[in-house]
């Protein structure tokens, strides 16, 4: 399967089919900031996780959920014009995405860590 | 192309500079955010699982390892599935700016065999708890 590049605004009219999403493309930026808010929730509740293992490395992941959710803001752009079938056509997001691995794979190491060295409060999921 | 050059081509500098083909569609590219942030949150839900074994469940009986076990190869699982989510979304946007079909992800494959594994191994753990 090929993929299909940006069309013009008049070709965007002729392209509707039975998905709602291609009658509403400007629905894919939404969902994409849902996704990014999702994601930045995500850092949040496993920064309460590692709070009660470890204080500072928990606060750390906690702080972290803001920024993702601020990156995730960048996707949002300026509000799309009167009239636009399609959304503006987002900055590829390849330093924000990258920040996001590289945090994910830091963040696992720091519980790494929390888990082998950490202090465990073992039956508190009784 | 070697490992060192493959790796380089991730950065998101050298992402940037990729500007061959043509800009895709913006639903596509907004997919692939997307595929990309969920991948993320599985890693992140790996994370969080890992962590919740090792610190909160009380010790196996007669597996004195076996949080540890279970916990620490699910946090690294999330540490590479971010890393090979970011690769993975690097390869997709590259074929999207030309038009060339999706390539191939062996992500699912990587996740379904890893969550067999650890469902094995769970097993295991338990079931010689349980005897102990």
């Amino acid at each position: 399967m090929t993929t299909p590049q940006a069309p013009s605004p008049d070709e965007g009219a002729d392209q509707a089919g039975d998905d709602p999403e291609e009658h509403t493309p400007g629905l894919a930026r939404e969902r994409t900031s849902l996704a990014w808010t999702r994601t930045a929730i995500s850092f949040a509740a496993l920064g309460g996780v590692v709070l009660k293992a470890n204080v500072v490395t928990g606060l750390i992941i906690v702080a972290l959920a803001p920024v993702i959710w601020q990156l995730g803001r960048m996707t949002r752009g300026s509000a799309p014009e009167v009239g636009d079938r399609l959304p503006a056509v987002p900055v590829v997001g390849a330093t924000r995405l990258f920040i996001i691995a590289i945090a994910i794979a830091a963040v696992a190491l720091l519980c790494l860590i929390v888990a082998i060295f950490g202090k465990s409060v073992p039956g508190a999921l009784r | 192309m070697s490992w060192s050059s493959r790796l380089a081509s991730l950065l998101p500098g050298a992402v940037a500079r990729d500007t061959g083909g043509t800009e895709p569609d913006p639903r596509f590219t907004f997919a692939n955010e997307r595929t990309f942030l969920a991948w993320s949150r599985t890693a992140l839900a790996l994370v969080v699982a890992g962590l919740g074994i090792v610190q909160l469940l009380p010790p196996f009986p007669g597996v004195p390892a076996g949080r540890h076990l279970l916990g620490v190869p699910l946090i690294a699982l999330g540490a590479v599935l971010a890393v090979v989510a970011y690769a993975e979304w690097v390869r997709n946007q590259h074929a999207l700016r030309r038009g060339e079909p999706m390539p191939k992800s062996n992500m699912p494959w990587i996740l379904a065999a890893a969550i067999t594994g650890m469902a094995i191994v769970s097993a295991i753990v338990l079931l010689i708890s349980a005897v102990r």
